[in-house]
């Protein structure tokens, strides 16, 4: 069937469109409910055999010797091996034959592997243990076209990145490798999103891959670490314009992992810098040499500009929202809290309350309630910060919640009134 | 057709691949017990685990660091290579460090850099071996390290690791109290205990 498809398009039967959309029904392959619920169950399966017999490795039988229990190291990894053969060979076309296998194939590798460490008392530390298992087991996201073994190696690099990263010992060294290993993981995800990028796989990808290169991203910090700031900042622009442009506006807020990381993101960020204390430290920092933290945010910086600069040409300039170019503002904020933390507090704080109240604007122009609301949210976040702040007086406080509390009465009775008036 | 069959052949190497990683890990380690040459290494065993690869003791040896003249040349995580003799006790002991592999007629191990000190004055050098755990059944490491530590109050029993070192690679064989097998320590240990609640039931 979609052998065929360039012909039928060529002879003006269907369109391009069209023609696309059946491709991605069928390399999708979750069309009916039935095929949806055996796939799930067939990976759930693959999966849990396979953790099961890595914990029955972890148990150590030391009744077998050396050899016998070497023997059977490799018993798992062979029959992946054979049903993934299997699989290539006879149900290539079957989704779940093919995500089941490079599942169970995946997980013996890790099997044999600790198996093998365990038997000849390999010290080896977990992060070169995942990188030998990542990359042994990567061919399978592309051989069988498996997404689960996709999200499963994502997972995997991430929790590399941690390894190597984090924590105190030789923290960071390795760290950089990650970007590589993710960089090889983008071309089965640049498929999934040009076949159906609403699809379920997809959707999980969605939400990995930005939250991948967030966690990775702090394995970048050293000695200037505040700078991380503008870093972070411009990613999350970079996941705003990303989550708004395209086939990824089509998506529903939670299938949309780029905008809610974005947007959650830059608020928590935001937030955070309206106490005065982080401006304090930044401002006591020398972050102005040329360090990662500064490569990271250069590099992000510019990518973020670019992205911006390219949708700026394409749509008209109402098509990007505030949360998008908030990085261009957030920038020059930062290099002010490099010299005044007071001027960059009251700025940040300013800042938010401006994207507090646009964002009550826009959900009172649209009528959308949960727009209005999450206004509100945002003001009554930006003040309960503000509760914690002592140096200002306890009675300012006091007037200033009673003021957002008759503000989120006030603004929802409007909104509803407003709305009554319509019907009628 | 040619599509599926290069996928196929991709998937063969693939599969090789994912053989030789352990293939290699073994013959590696089995070309050291067989060839290798012994050493006795005196340690402290103690008990945490590992998510894929279960349960193991970890060893902490008697010598974990070298006096240097200067640290000024040595990085953390950097190779190191120790230098092995055996003392009047048969256990090993370092005779000195390089950062360079030593020339062939000695016998040494590669090991890693941990961090380098300056304590009073005095500059050494803190490494790690490459056989710092020895993985056991899940139900004996903690018996194991019981076991360990009851020998430790005992000044005249000894702990230590039997490795075979060869071009620089070690292998972990075994870690022994008092020339027994810390698995068979256990193993006695248990059956003492079995025969004590018996008598103890009898009477």
């Amino acid at each position: 069937m979609i052998k065929d498809l360039p012909e039928l398009v060529q002879a003006g039967v269907i369109t391009q469109e069209t023609a696309d959309r059946i491709r991605a029904y069928y390399t999708a392959g979750a069309g009916k409910p039935q095929n949806r619920l055996l796939l799930v169950s067939g990976i759930l399966g693959a999966l849990l055999i396979g953790l099961g017999i890595i914990l029955i490795i972890a148990h150590n039988w030391d009744d077998l010797n050396r050899s016998a229990k070497t023997a059977l190291a490799f018993l798992p990894l062979l029959i992946g091996q054979l049903l993934g053969g299997y699989t290539l060979l006879k149900k290539q076309a079957s989704v779940v034959w093919r995500e089941a296998a490079a599942t169970f194939l995946f997980l013996s590798v890790g099997a044999t592997i600790s198996l093998v460490s365990q038997v000849y008392h390999i010290p080896g530390n977990l992060s070169s243990f995942l990188l030998t298992w990542m990359l042994l087991g990567l061919p399978l996201v592309y051989i069988l076209a498996s997404s689960f073994a996709s999200l499963f190696y994502l997972a995997g690099i991430t929790y590399y990145a941690v390894e190597t990263g984090y924590g105190y010992q030789w923290a960071g060294r390795d760290a950089y490798l990650f970007w590589l290993l993710l960089l090889l993981a983008l071309p089965h995800y640049l498929r999934l999103v040009r076949n159906n990028v609403a699809g379920n796989f997809t959707v999980f990808h969605h939400w990995l891959v930005p939250l991948s290169v967030l966690i990775a991203m702090g394995t970048v910090a050293g000695s200037a670490g505040e700078l991380l700031f503008v870093a972070y900042m411009s990613l999350l622009g970079i996941y705003c314009i990303i989550g708004s442009t395209g086939s990824f506006k089509t998506l529903r807020f939670r299938n949309n992992g780029y905008l809610f990381m974005g947007i959650i993101g830059t608020l928590g960020i935001l937030l955070t810098l309206t106490f005065r204390v982080f401006w304090e430290e930044i401002a006591r920092e020398k972050l102005l040499s040329f360090s990662p933290e500064m490569m990271a945010s250069l590099l992000l910086g510019s990518l973020a500009l670019l992205l911006l600069f390219l949708k700026w040409q394409r749509y008209t300039f109402k098509a990007i929202s505030l949360m998008e170019y908030l990085f261009l503002i957030f920038i020059p904020i930062f290099s002010i809290g490099s010299y005044s933390a007071i001027l960059a507090t009251v700025l940040v704080n300013l800042l938010v309350l401006g994207i507090g109240l646009l964002t009550v604007r826009a959900g009172a122009t649209k009528n959308d309630l949960g727009l209005l609301n999450a206004g509100l949210l945002i003001i009554a976040a930006l003040i309960i910060s503000r509760f914690f702040d002592t140096n200002i007086s306890f009675v300012l406080r006091g007037l200033l919640f009673v003021l957002v509390g008759i503000g989120f009465f006030l603004a929802n009775f409007w909104m509803l009134k407003k709305r009554k008036a319509h019907e009628i | 057709m040619k599509y599926k069959s290069l996928t196929i052949a991709a998937f063969v190497v693939v599969c090789l691949a994912q053989l030789y990683a352990p293939v290699s890990m073994i013959l590696h380690r089995e070309e050291v017990l067989q060839h290798g040459k012994e050493y006795k290494f005196e340690t402290a065993p103690i008990d945490p685990n590992d998510p894929f690869r279960g349960k193991y003791i970890v060893l902490r040896f008697r010598e974990e660091s070298f006096p240097v003249d200067s640290t000024e040349n040595w990085d953390q995580a950097e190779d190191i290579f120790l230098h092995l003799q055996t003392d009047r006790n048969g256990f090993a002991t370092i005779r000195s460090i390089s950062q360079v592999p030593p020339a062939e007629n000695t016998d040494y191990v590669k090991a890693k850099v941990s961090y380098v000190s300056h304590h009073n004055g005095r500059d050494s050098i803190f490494f790690e071996y490459p056989f710092n755990r020895f993985y056991m059944k899940e139900s004996k490491a903690y018996e194991a390290e019981l076991a360990y530590q009851s020998s430790q109050q005992d000044t005249t029993q000894q702990t230590f690791a039997l490795v075979r070192v060869k071009d620089g690679e070690a292998v972990l064989k075994d870690v022994l109290i008092n020339g027994v097998p810390v698995k068979e320590v256990v193993e006695r240990q248990r059956e003492r205990d079995q025969a004590a609640i018996k008598k103890a039931q009898e009477q």
